[in-house]
């Protein structure tokens, strides 16, 4: 390595002592810096959150998750109707990612051979997970709301989502399905079964619980998310009225009812919601982070048992 | 030796029953499909749009819109291009996919029911600015009821592309559809960049290129469209981001890779992670909270709501990515490079430094440019805490990026204002590609230097 070789110019001194501890001094110093970035990272984390809990979680009431919404009457603030439209735009993008995304790792891992169609797909899956979510926002205003005749809706915005988080969901799906041993497949061809059935009863089963961790990641990322939901599906805070209509209702998001409680804050009472939400956000992310961890161990056990 | 004969004979008997049955089968599905192919043909010639003008009532179908202009109150209305070419491929590509299949060419016919099933989305997509187009002559109702015959022809393109593949087995149609859905990501992309360029260029065309990349003055209602200010924003808050956050993400990384005792590590890895996960509006209530009142405190006379804000926000929320990227790539380097490197007398720092960063470069150097990405494209948590006043960036001054120059004027702004936003967005689009491009570049030459060691 070119780095190496510089070593024995500095070493070779004629004054050994006084070089030795020049680079002791060199070396605290250095090491200092490191433990002083470390501390830093680990402070602004802990500050961050436990500052946010510290004063939202008082406010977290049974009321507060339980009532609607209103920007005029005093009485109505609660957070209900952004919980339901989350819960919306999560269950609904779930089920339209899953079997494209599952799919889409199906075919790369277990189908494509290598080519130029196989490279496109996973340049333009690289590329599509640095797109920032803002220029997803104005596509999916573009295409959705107004070409598609759609409109400012829940609908938009989940179509949008699943753009936004496709990426994700392959390429996690991806690993956990080249983990699976060729062995397993091996010994299912040998047995006669046909490659369809390969896939879908022995290589998928086996890699469930990865899959499921690419699942609860997507699902961070859609509580997560504010600017690709601003335009697409808006900021109503109405309660929902049917079932199955509210999909093509405007319909604002947790992260998006802190944007707006937060930027218009006049008084201490809208900021005390805002902190509150802030708090339920930042409780929900980190129960979802913790199940993908978990998930993601009892995985690797498993791969390590089966190994 | 007869018992034995007449088990094959069997056999051979209910070999020769199950072919029977799978042509059977596959005849069925032949016909089914081009039967499903005649109806979507078919449904070309229903009439889909109503309009009055008057007291009468108009219909026109998707033959008037291929033959020809339609003439209303002596105006010759146009439709778009592409809704035309549309409809013109439409029933013949589904015409052919049905004689394909009688034809026994199950890939082919499944190619043209795509097409057909495609057809009638161009025609949707571009079915707002017809409606426009009407209203603009003073008809009175316009009724488009396309919908339902589109989605008519989409459906039965698809079913029959589904329906001519099945006819190959089971197995092929599987392969083909998860083909399929593996494109997506390809047509997502092709699609985003197609409209990012469609939606954003009519802007620049008006305004000039020149005058809007480097125009200075940002005021819609006189009709000045500069965003040069937006655009070093942009870039200065990116540039001061990495400054700060890169020497305190690595040496985080290096914390982690190499000097923290294992258990400790372990519990602020999964710290760091759960930081990339926080949503970056929280990240914006944090900045808003603490730091513009910090700042505040620090440099009294000034608003608080600054560039300096937004760095200092933006430094925090690339760091996890900083951080998780360039300890991996620490990690990745061999050990024997850091046993040669400690055999020849180095000290650990010393070896880290001189020889394990050196050699991690690329990965570190990718990790860097994911920030830049990830800094440039941010904008709920930049609009909370950088002011929004279009002016020089200036440290202690109120600034506006371009990513909050999109959203903050979306709401109310129409006609040539909102085309500009789009215009912004492209802007914004062109830099992200480039920060992308080049990272997939980098990260694959680190991977091919990897791979030759």
């Amino acid at each position: 390595m070119v780095a190496s070789k510089r070593e024995p110019a500095t070493t070779g001194g004629g004054f050994p002592s006084l070089h030795r501890s020049r680079r002791r001094t060199k070396d605290r110093v250095l090491a200092g810096l490191i433990y002083l970035c470390a501390a830093l990272t680990v402070c602004v984390l802990v500050g961050l959150i436990a500052y946010i809990l510290v004063q939202g979680v008082p406010h977290i009431s049974w009321d507060f998750l339980s009532t609607a919404f209103s920007a005029r009457d005093e009485s109505l603030k609660g957070i209900l109707p952004m919980i339901i439209n989350t819960l919306y735009i999560v269950v609904i993008t779930l089920l339209i990612v899953t079997p494209v995304g599952i799919s889409a790792a199906i075919y790369l891992t277990q189908y494509a051979r290598q080519g130029k169609l196989v490279k496109a797909i996973r340049f333009t899956t690289e590329v599509l997970s640095g797109v920032p979510s803002i220029i997803f926002g104005l596509f999916g205003y573009t295409v959705f709301c107004v070409m598609l005749g759609m409109g400012v809706s829940i609908l938009a915005g989940c179509l949008t989502m699943t753009i936004c988080i496709l990426p994700t969901i392959i390429r996690t799906t991806e690993e956990s399905l080249l983990a699976v041993p060729d062995s397993y497949k091996e010994g299912a061809l040998a047995l006669g079964a046909g490659k369809l059935r390969v896939v879908l009863g022995i290589v998928l089963p086996c890699a469930m619980p990865g899959v499921l961790t690419a699942l609860i990641l997507g699902m961070g990322r859609i509580v997560g998310e504010s600017a690709a939901l601003i335009f697409t599906s808006g900021m109503a805070y109405d309660m929902p009225k049917e079932f199955f209509g509210h999909i093509l209702q405007s319909g604002r998001t947790l992260t998006l009812h802190l944007y707006q409680t937060a930027s218009q804050a006049t008084d201490p009472n809208a900021f005390h919601i805002a902190y509150a939400t802030a708090s339920v956000l930042l409780i929900l992310v980190f129960l979802l982070n913790r199940l993908a961890s978990l998930l993601s161990r009892v995985f690797d056990r498993s791969a390590k048992a089966r190994a | 030796m007869e018992k034995a004969l007449n088990k094959a004979l069997e056999k051979t008997m209910n070999n020769e029953k199950k072919r029977r049955h799978a042509e059977r089968r596959r005849l069925c599905f032949s016909i089914a499909a081009a039967v499903i192919a005649l109806a979507g043909a078919a449904l070309f010639f229903l009439p889909f749009v109503t309009f009055r003008l008057g007291k009468m009532n108009y219909t026109f179908t998707s033959l008037q819109v291929v033959t020809g202009y339609i003439n209303v109150n002596g105006t010759a209305v146009s439709l778009p291009v592409i809704a035309k070419i549309a409809a013109a491929v439409c029933p013949p590509a589904f015409l052919a996919g049905g004689v394909l299949i009688l034809l026994k060419k199950p890939r082919s016919a499944a190619g043209c029911f795509m097409l057909a099933a495609i057809a009638p989305l161009a025609v949707m997509m571009t079915g707002n600015s017809a409606s426009s187009t009407f209203l603009d002559l003073g008809v009175s109702r316009v009724e488009m009821s396309y919908h339902a015959a589109m989605a008519g022809m989409l459906a039965a393109g698809l079913l029959a592309a589904v329906l001519s593949m099945a006819t190959k087995g089971a197995d092929r149609l599987a392969e083909s559809v998860f083909l399929v859905f593996a494109c997506m990501s390809v047509g997502a992309v092709a699609i985003i960049t197609i409209y990012m360029i469609a939606a954003g260029t009519p802007a620049i065309a008006e305004i000039g290129l020149g005058n809007f990349l480097f125009g200075t003055e940002w005021a819609p209602s006189s009709g000045k469209y500069g965003i040069l200010y937006m655009i070093l924003t942009s870039v200065f808050g990116t540039l001061g981001a990495i400054l700060i956050g890169v020497p305190v993400g690595l040496f985080t990384a290096i914390f982690l890779a190499e000097l923290a005792p294992r258990r400790l590590a372990a519990v602020v890895r999964p710290a760091v992670e759960l930081l990339a996960g926080i949503p970056s509006v929280i990240y914006g209530f944090f900045g808003m909270i603490i730091i513009i009142p910090a700042i505040q405190a620090v440099f009294p006379n000034t608003f608080g709501y600054s560039l300096l804000a937004m760095i200092l926000i933006l430094a925090i929320m690339v760091l996890p990515t900083i951080v998780n990227v360039s300890e991996t790539a620490l990690r990745a380097v061999p050990v024997s490079y850091k046993e040669a490197s400690l055999a020849l007398g180095n000290t650990h720092i010393g070896t880290i430094f001189k020889v394990l960063v050196p050699a991690a470069k690329s990965g570190i150097l990718a990790g860097v440019i994911l920030g830049v990405g990830r800094a440039i494209g941010e904008t709920m948590a930049v609009i909370m805490v950088c002011g929004n006043v279009v002016q020089f960036p200036q440290l202690l001054q109120s600034v506006r990026p371009l990513t909050a120059g999109v959203v903050l004027e979306m709401s109310y702004s129409y006609g040539l204002h909102r085309q500009a936003l789009f215009s912004i967005g492209l802007v914004l689009f062109v830099f992200i590609m480039i920060v992308n491009i080049s990272f997939t570049m980098i990260s694959r030459r680190g991977v091919k230097i990897d791979g030759r060691e």
